[in-house]
């Protein structure tokens, strides 16, 4: 019955590969998609602890549909992009991703902004055969292998987002050279998968670089009042403060240490770079350091191009995440360009961007972009500090090894 | 150590504040105001709305902000409760629609950026803001190796004072004995003449004054102030606070919410914070097994 089903399926599929080659007479990679709709559906957290960062994502996607809509879609196709909200829930965000593909027609996923929502998303997107471009997670394993339960290597799962494996050791790295600290304290929320891979990240990379780690502290993201885990903290008299957080939680910590009077430094991760935290810490992080995926003040044309236009449709300046997510849609744009889709065979289509997706080679706002063998990101990390003022400054730039 | 203690005093006293206005409702109404947490949250945004988009010094924004919170309290009484009262509808129903309400509250913030609807009282969304620096004069103390903020010192100052004053208007004064009548017995009061609508009304006017109250001062502390500061830091712990203190009891409210931020800090101190939340609600099963009425509850009268 199955494989029966599988054989008219073929069939189908050769008759209309036919049918399409028949009809087809530019050949070459820029078959016209003129009058199709290319259908994609993106899961982010507008709304609970990462609505600190799926906002400025969607804005990032849309600027990115409404740019190339503009300028004559992908070979003349529209990019159509279906933005749901999983309220930063685990659960809420698998059943937004199996409503999207339930839906059937659209060719690739955005997101989700969580790592602790990826987790239950990416499998499930690979499963049904759907290409997935991560757009802001950071976490441990969500490239390769996509987590649980297997450990071969994911086919469907991309990231756009600087893994924190990449981004933390080396902004540690170049701290450590400019300041030669001697310990820390680690304050890491341990019910966030992002922060607890970022916390692991930090513990075994403070080691090689003579950094001793006095304490490990760990909180509940949604401790209600920050005073206790920072007093713990500075009991320890350490140099630097290592965190690992997200949501306004990084922010908190930095203006309670300082109101207890820390003078040392702050080391974060991903959680740092929003202009949000950047805000809402105000004075109290000014000089808090992170590596970077983005930095706003570059002036490389693919991103002077963008900030402008953000600027001009938000009135406000981009963060790190926008710029994420508008690479997204220039990555699925440029694959599904040269995916030769067919617009008439879903489960087909899906697996001709998705072999696309590999080659893609293209200026983005992050630097020149493309992805390693195992669908990660290979870009230029920002060391960037806080300004005090809801911007950041760079300090250091470090290329792709 | 003494440092965490004074950590542990002030977000005590939130709780309290918090746990105040919480067991009031239910001391007085029978019910449970699951809206109260809402109600928190709105004081610390109407608060920061008024002092970061409307350019109102502190004071008089947070005043402003605790009397809107006083008026979402009739808000609730009448839409939410009096209807349901009026029908002799079950406790359960209330507590229900009051969840609705907390609901929209939330809602309405969480959706509210500039350009929309609410865009006058909130312009961040989901995001997590804090008044801004200066707002609020907030010197810091050393004291032999302790660090205390001022505004720290202020909340619970105008805490310990509030609820002292609630507790003398309740013992000692005209409206106080009437509250209690109504509490005590529905019926008996009406037929002694007590206005018992105007009472509830009242009573959910202060509770939610205080509640507001309890947000502005949480959001002022902590530096947070979201759509989520009622729902993740207050609710549950509001309910634990005043099981702890015994259902419908201001004094066993006020103990509970210091004695749950003392076992919290501790906790967290000890054993880290995988334990710390489990040890706050240890207690609160130990208590329940041990003393069912709280602290200072009344023995539980028997319903049918």
């Amino acid at each position: 019955m199955r494989s029966g089903a599988r054989g008219i399926t073929i069939v189908l599929a050769l008759a209309l590969a036919a049918c399409g080659g028949s009809s087809t007479t530019s050949g070459g990679a820029s078959t016209s998609y003129q009058g199709k709709t290319i259908q994609l559906g993106a899961i982010l957290s507008l709304t609970g602890a990462g609505g600190v960062y799926g906002p400025s994502s969607k804005k990032g996607m849309d600027l990115a549909v409404e740019t190339i809509n503009n300028s004559g879609g992908v070979n003349g196709a529209k990019l159509a992009l279906d933005t749901r909200d999983d309220a930063s829930d685990k659960i809420q965000s698998a059943q937004v991703a199996q409503t999207l593909i339930q839906q059937g027609n659209l060719l690739a996923l955005l997101g989700p902004t969580l790592s602790n929502s990826a987790v239950a998303v990416h499998p499930l997107a690979e499963s049904f055969k759907v290409p997935i471009l991560a757009v802001s997670t950071t976490g441990i394993h969500i490239v390769p292998d996509c987590n649980f339960p297997k450990t071969d290597p994911c086919r469907y799962v991309f990231r756009d987002s600087l893994g924190e494996e990449t981004a933390i050791p080396t902004n540690i790295k170049i701290y450590v050279a400019k300041a030669h600290p001697k310990t820390g304290v680690l304050l890491v929320a341990n019910d966030d998968k992002f922060s607890r891979d970022g916390g692991t990240i930090v513990t075994n990379t403070v080691g090689q670089y003579g950094i001793q780690l006095l304490d490990t502290i760990a909180f509940s993201k949604l401790t209600a009042d920050f005073a206790t885990p920072v007093t713990k903290a500075l009991q320890k008299n350490p140099d630097v403060i290592f965190i690992t957080s997200l949501g306004g939680i990084p922010a908190k910590l930095m203006i309670e240490a300082r109101n207890q009077g820390f003078k040392g430094q702050f080391l974060g991760g991903n959680g740092f770079n929003t202009a949000v935290v950047s805000k809402q810490a105000g004075a109290a992080g000014v000089g808090a350091e992170s590596g970077s995926a983005w930095y706003l003040d570059n002036t490389f044309p693919s991103n002077a191009e963008f900030v402008h236009a953000y600027r001009n449709k938000y009135t406000s300046d981009p963060d790190q995440f926008a710029a994420q997510g508008y690479a997204a849609i220039l990555i699925l744009a440029d694959a599904a360009k040269r995916a030769n889709l067919t617009f008439n065979d879903v489960a087909g289509d899906r697996n001709r961007l998705r072999d696309a997706m590999e080659t893609v080679n293209i200026q983005t706002p992050m630097g020149p972009f493309q992805f390693t063998s195992t669908h990660d990101v290979k870009q230029t990390v920002w060391v960037i500090l806080m300004d005090g003022k809801g911007g950041f400054n760079l300090l250091a730039t470090v290329s792709p090894s | 150590m003494t440092q965490q203690v004074l950590n542990a005093i002030f977000i005590g006293s939130i709780y309290a504040l918090f746990a105040v206005g919480y067991t009031l409702v239910f001391g007085v109404l029978d019910v449970l105001n699951l809206a109260h947490s809402a109600v928190f949250m709105l004081g610390a945004v109407i608060t920061y709305s008024l002092v970061a988009l409307h350019g109102l010094p502190f004071l008089p924004a947070a005043i402003i902000a605790v009397l809107v919170c006083g008026l979402l309290g009739l808000l609730i009484e009448f839409v939410a409760l009096r209807p349901l009262r009026r029908r002799n509808a079950p406790p359960i129903s209330a507590l229900i629609s009051t969840i609705g309400l907390a609901l929209i509250f939330v809602a309405i913030v969480e959706q509210a950026t500039p350009g929309t609807l609410f865009g006058w009282l909130w312009q961040d969304g989901a995001n997590s803001v804090r008044f801004p620096s200066g707002a609020v004069p907030n010197p810091t103390y050393h004291l032999g190796g302790l660090t205390v903020e001022g505004v720290r010192l202020d909340i619970l100052m105008t805490s310990v004072v509030l609820m002292l004053v609630l507790g003398y208007v309740i013992r000692f004064t005209q409206v106080g004995r009437a509250l209690r009548a109504v509490a005590e017995n529905r019926r008996a009061a009406t037929l002694l003449g007590i206005n018992v609508d105007r009472i509830f009304a009242s009573t959910l006017f202060v509770s939610s004054a205080l509640g507001g109250l309890a947000g502005l001062l949480f959001g002022l502390a902590a530096s947070d102030i979201s759509p989520y500061i009622g729902r993740d830091q207050v609710e549950l712990k509001g309910l634990a606070v005043i099981v702890l203190g015994g259902m419908g009891s201001i004094p066993g409210a006020v103990l509970g919410g210091y004695l749950l931020g003392l076992i919290e800090v501790f906790a967290f101190v000890q054993f880290g914070s995988n334990v710390a939340a489990g040890v706050a609600f240890a207690a609160l099963f130990l208590m329940l097994i041990v003393r069912p009425q709280g602290l200072f509850g009344a023995r539980l009268r028997e319903r049918l």
